[in-house]
């Protein structure tokens, strides 16, 4: 992990709210992999507000180029600065940051199941489980069309996919964790990873209670330092059998085995 | 050589003719003011990826209590205009695992350990200070959270009440044997009271200030947007509000002060030193520019280098009104 900066090389709007940047980073292509992620100074340098560093995971490596790049969503002050920025412009960054995860260990079968721009850093575990030849299915849920770009990006890999919108203007109208439950023989022998909001996971956390897939979780919670210094990114993880412990997103995560999660 | 232009005395440069950092804080000396505030650094080996944080003056650790402690609901972070508001609820695994591991990986890398303790009354202070003395010839002080509450007295900060201020700290003092450092909050009246019940007790130097208590609310959800509800307000908003805290105790001469709050730069920190501060603590920051500690020493090095003064001490307390 270093504190970097680079030269962004793209800064392509996919939609109204939507981002694809593309930053040039040897140091990234070479040392980061799927579920890491890198913090983000969102303010013009020496300016203080907004104050704190913003975590994306890594949407994309394409280390022949030593290019990689972030999927965002413009959501507050710090998301409308980097939108804001141009091709040429150098963005201040650290990573890579959280720990990998390990595709080598999987099942043949991997199952990815994103909801809005949980998306993000499933697409690079797509792309690496796909250059391994394991056999991927991208399951995907969205409001609307507004990540439609996205699904060009998911075609150029060769991933097979559905996608699901709530308001049913693009693929299937309804909820992705509904597909994912009338489709659960299918996935039988799949390992599983999801990424999107609290509520999906919860939903998935029931459906996948007593099966025996393996199901890993990235997770996403408010942080500060993103080194594991502050304690400020906590997610609850039950403890034996009553008990309960908080881990540390950036340090412990981001990815953890969604049995454990315990959402208030 | 070094001129000795000022009424200050200070210590011999050691480094050839570049200016001198090191400060005194009673029986604490320092190579520089600059230490890194509690629970924002850790121990200092995370940082050790960036810089080798042994340059810096000291590191102060997290809180450490008796018993490992869980901490507070999430969400625990707030951003807030120029600032960021947490609630971490003194989230630690104890002082024996301080004691056991942590301690030991940090004198590896050659940091100079300031320890922070607390506890939820004044027998578990004394408790925790009873183990603190095992190592203490291996930290160079021992600095007391006095901002967590007082479960005995109704949860109020120990700091709003002098009186117990000089009770955890004379005894802390008579276990230690080494120097202690009150911290102290800015959230209440008597901050000064504060701070020369401290001095009664036997501290060695004051830590200035804590967070200011501050809470945000999700105009969405109706809800606060700490699981906590309140929580403490640091970073570059509340600089003003540390500035003048500090001022206030510097005015009236009481101990030696490490001043913090929102110092981001090395200016920031001269602002410090010239109000009086003796060494100066950076907290917040460091969550932003993981290296801001390093570039903080570099950059009061390069002043004193510019405005050919030798040491920095003919700085401290030079503010004109």
């Amino acid at each position: 992990m270093e504190l970097l900066s680079g030269e962004i090389l793209s800064n392509e709007k996919y939609s109204d709210n939507l981002y694809r940047m593309e930053i040039f980073s040897p140091y990234i292509c070479k040392n980061a992999t799927a579920g890491q992620f890198i913090n983000v100074k969102c303010s013009p340098e020496s300016v203080l507000d907004p104050l704190l560093r913003r975590p994306f995971g890594i949407f994309d490596i394409e280390e022949k180029f030593n290019v990689f790049s972030i999927l965002y969503r413009v959501k507050g002050r710090g998301t409308k600065f980097l939108s804001e920025l141009k091709r040429g412009d150098i963005l201040d960054f650290a990573g890579p940051m959280g720990n990998e995860i390990d595709l080598n260990g999987n099942e043949n079968n991997i199952l990815l199941i994103g909801g809005g721009i949980g998306i993000a850093p499933l697409y690079l575990i797509a792309k690496l489980a796909g250059g391994m030849k394991k056999n991927v299915f991208f399951a995907a849920g969205f409001k609307d069309n507004s990540y439609l770009r996205w699904e060009k990006d998911l075609i150029e890999l060769k991933i097979n996919h559905a996608v699901l919108t709530e308001d049913g203007s693009w693929g299937e109208k309804g909820l992705v964790s509904d597909y994912v439950w009338n489709n659960i023989r299918s996935f039988k022998n799949f390992d599983i990873y999801c990424c999107g909001p609290r509520d999906m996971l919860k939903t998935l956390q029931n459906i996948y209670k007593d099966r025996n897939n393996k199901v890993t979780a990235l997770l996403d919670e408010r942080m500060a330092c993103g080194v594991g210094v502050c304690s400020g990114c906590v997610v609850k993880l039950r403890k034996g059998k009553r008990g309960f412990s908080y881990k540390k997103v950036c340090k412990d995560g981001p990815a953890f085995n969604l049995g454990e999660v315990i959402f208030d | 050589m070094i001129e000795q232009n000022s009424l200050f005395s200070y210590e011999t440069d050691t480094i050839g003719n570049e200016s001198s950092l090191s400060v005194r804080l009673g029986r604490i000396k320092l190579d520089n003011p600059v230490i890194a505030c509690s629970g924002t650094f850790a121990y200092g080996v995370e940082y050790s990826q960036f810089y080798n944080t042994a340059i810096l003056g000291a590191v102060t650790t997290k809180s450490y209590s008796l018993k490992p402690i869980k901490g507070n609901p999430p969400p625990r972070i707030c951003e807030t205009a120029s600032g960021m508001l947490n609630s971490i609820g003194l989230q630690n695994d104890g002082i024996d695992m301080f004691i056991k591991k942590h301690l030991r990986k940090a004198e590896k890398l050659g940091i100079k350990i300031i320890l922070s303790i607390f506890g939820q009354d004044l027998e578990e202070f004394r408790k925790v200070a009873s183990r603190a003395a095992d190592v203490k010839e291996r930290i160079i002080a021992v600095e007391l959270n006095l901002s967590c509450p007082n479960v005995k007295k109704g949860g109020m900060a120990f700091s709003a009440m002098p009186d117990e201020v000089e009770k955890i700290v004379s005894s802390t003092v008579s276990i230690l044997n080494i120097p202690v450092i009150a911290k102290l909050s800015p959230n209440y009246q008597n901050l000064v009271e504060a701070a020369m019940a401290a001095k009664k007790g036997g501290a060695e130097a004051l830590s200035v200030i804590n967070t200011v208590v501050g809470m945000a609310v999700d105009i969405e959800t109706f809800r606060p947007r700490l699981g906590n509800v309140l929580g403490g307000l640091s970073g570059p908003a509340v600089k003003p509000i540390a500035l003048a805290k500090v001022y206030s105790l510097t005015r009236e001469k009481i101990l030696p002060v490490i001043g913090m709050g929102g110092i981001f730069s090395w200016q920031d920190a001269l602002e410090f030193l010239l109000v009086g501060a003796s060494a100066v603590g950076v907290g917040t920051a460091n969550f932003i520019q993981y290296d801001v500690g390093k570039k903080i020493i570099e950059g009061l090095r390069n002043y004193l280098k510019e405005k050919k003064i030798y040491n920095i001490n003919e700085l401290i307390g030079r503010l004109r009104t």
